[in-house]
């Protein structure tokens, strides 16, 4: 599956209500869940959590990933959300964060999960694509920026 | 031209790539190839093959976590944070292309020196800050005290007229310095030229009424956050801003100095001064021995870092506090010759283990070694580090237990082989040639036997 394929029209939020860092992933784990990608948001988001606590995914730059693996996770799939006031992620450079990506796959996934990482924060680096996300209204303009 | 990158983030998922991109978008906007190998969580990805290093003019290293670079040895290489090649790959490539292309061994050393120097922070800043300027008083006072006794015999300072009493009073002059610098250079590194007054001035204070070196130093850091609090709550009228430095500050700096000195700091610090040297007198035997190996390990653990620097410094208070020669000095200077000699007899008595770069930075070592540039053996340690470093930690314990046991002692805090024969420098010569001698040797032997075959 590449990691194109697990964005969908369902699972973006150009408008996130979140105020703190815990409820942007919840936010952003309704998603999922309301999608049918994910079965038990409890397990789901204790999963992510773990991950936060071994290194913060605010990876600077606006930017934060968390992610989750687990048996929770039926279908590998990406939540986008933005939120244009900012939300205080305590990220590496100690800026708020505006454009977070949720990754869910499956425990028995090996390394997907770790490509669509290393493909999203690849194109992240591009000033281009960070402006295209920070503008983008629609899932279609969404997802051009991964053209 | 063509470079090589390696970058390497503890989660090993998004930094790691995000600097390859970094580095390889910059690359392209300079008109220069790149390839970078990623080593993530999923493992090593484009992995630079040795035709790739053979055409690079430079290596770059972006990593938070250590990575491997015996493979690079001899190639120009730039390690730094993986923070850094996101920000600005840029620049990162830049310093990367300036890279002096010969790296022979003193000039690797140079390189490392500088770049330690840059990464250092807060307390640990100021304080080396304010030893770097000490350093040179102690070598230059030392040496010539020496000097002097070697010319004018061991009473030379009984007469201030000679060429050779001259020369040993200027020395002790030079000593003398030693610790006020310390404190004003401590004060120089947290608050700037301000802090200069209140950190000489109470170093001098130490070094009067018995405190020493560690008051100097509780001293430098007092005068330095004492600038720092009056240029924040002191504001004066603009017409009087020049006042400040010339007035305000050092009149204020000085009078809080001088009485948190007398009746705060020098009583309590005289006393652990006094305590402390007479414990070290009193060490005989096995506990001096002991003593002698944990510095001896220091020396030889983080050449250049802080734990050398500390055991370092440790054997340089002693002498500045007991003036006439100091077992700890010797012990320690003994150990810091033992790495780079023990390096270099290794690519000796192992040539096949070694590549002929490194046979080369051997024969360097050999005189590095021996002028106790404890550094000279930081390259190989760097490139090797799993077993270089346990080696001459060993080799260097033996050394400083050996010599403490000897009950050596040195009156100066430098010079290695080239002020041994200097008559009443070091007491029981012979058997602190055969410290350093048996430490080398048996770092040597240690490493010659745990070095991998080169294929």
């Amino acid at each position: 599956m590449s990691t194109k394929e697990m964005f969908s029209k369902e699972r973006v939020n150009f408008d996130l209500k979140s105020n703190t860092k815990d409820e942007v992933i919840d936010e952003l784990i309704d998603l999922l869940v309301k999608d049918g990608k994910v079965s038990d948001r409890d397990e789901f988001k204790k999963a992510v959590l773990k991950r936060e606590t071994e290194f913060s995914t605010g990876i600077g730059m606006g930017i934060a990933i968390p992610h989750g693996k687990s048996n929770a996770v039926i279908e590998p799939s990406i939540a986008f959300g933005r939120s244009d006031k900012g939300i205080d992620y305590k990220s590496m450079d100690e800026k708020p964060a505006y454009l977070f990506f949720l990754i869910a796959v499956p425990e028995k996934s090996s390394d997907l999960h770790l490509k669509a990482l290393s493909e999203i924060s690849r194109r992240l680096m591009h000033s281009e694509v960070r402006e295209q996300l920070t503008k983008a209204q629609t899932f279609e303009e969404f997802i051009k920026a991964f053209d | 031209m063509k470079f090589v990158a390696v970058t390497s983030c503890p989660t090993g998922i998004a930094h790691t790539y995000m600097a390859a991109e970094a580095l390889q978008m910059a690359a392209k906007e300079m008109g220069h190839e790149i390839k970078v190998e990623t080593q993530g969580s999923v493992g090593a990805e484009n992995v630079i093959t040795d035709k790739d290093l053979k055409e690079a003019r430079a290596v770059i290293i972006a990593a938070d976590t250590n990575v491997d670079k015996s493979r690079f040895a001899g190639k120009p290489l730039i390690e730094v944070g993986v923070q850094e090649a996101i920000k600005d790959p840029k620049g990162l490539i830049e310093r990367a292309m300036n890279l002096k292309q010969s790296s022979n061994l003193t000039d690797q050393v140079k390189e490392i020196k500088s770049e330690q120097k840059q990464k250092r922070t807060g307390i640990y800043k100021h304080l080396m800050t304010g030893v770097s300027y000490m350093i040179p008083f102690v070598v230059g006072g030392g040496i010539l005290i020496a000097l002097g006794f070697a010319l004018g015999g061991i009473y030379v300072f009984k007469s201030t007229t000679t060429v050779a009493a001259t020369i040993f009073w200027t020395g002790k002059a030079s000593f003398a310095l030693m610790i006020p610098i310390l404190g004003g250079y401590i004060a120089y590194s947290i608050a700037d030229r301000p802090g200069i007054v209140p950190g000489m001035v109470g170093g001098y204070l130490a070094s009067n009424n018995g405190s020493g070196f560690l008051g100097a130093l509780v001293a430098g850091f007092i005068a330095g956050y004492l600038v720092l609090l009056i240029k924040k709550y002191i504001r004066l009228p603009k017409s009087m801003d020049g006042l400040m430095p010339v007035l305000i500050i050092p009149v204020l700096s000085i009078i809080v100095m001088g009485l948190v000195m007398g009746f705060v700091i020098n009583q309590p610090l005289a006393y652990f001064n006094k305590a402390l040297m007479g414990w070290l007198s009193g060490l005989k035997g096995a506990n001096a021995a002991l003593l002698g190996a944990i510095l001896g390990g220091m020396m030889a653990l983080d050449m250049g870092g802080p734990v050398n620097k500390a055991a370092y410094a440790f054997g340089t208070a002693t002498l500045g506090s007991s003036g006439q020669l100091s077992p700890i000095m010797a012990a320690v200077m003994a150990a810091g010759m033992v790495p780079p000699l023990a390096i270099a007899l290794s690519t000796v008595i192992t040539k096949k283990k070694y590549t002929v770069a490194e046979r080369e930075a051997g024969k360097a070592a050999w005189a590095l070694g021996a002028s106790f540039i404890t550094e000279g053996a930081i390259p190989f340690a760097a490139s090797d580090p799993l077993r270089v470093i346990p080696s001459i930690i060993v080799g260097s314990a033996v050394t400083g237990g050996l010599s403490m046991m000897f009950n050596c002692a040195l009156a100066v805090p430098h010079g290695g082989i080239f002020v041994l024969f200097i008559p009443n420098v070091v007491s029981n010569l012979p058997q602190y040639i055969i410290s350093i001698l048996a430490g080398m040797v048996v770092s040597a032997v240690i490493l010659s036997a745990v070095k991998k075959n080169i294929e």
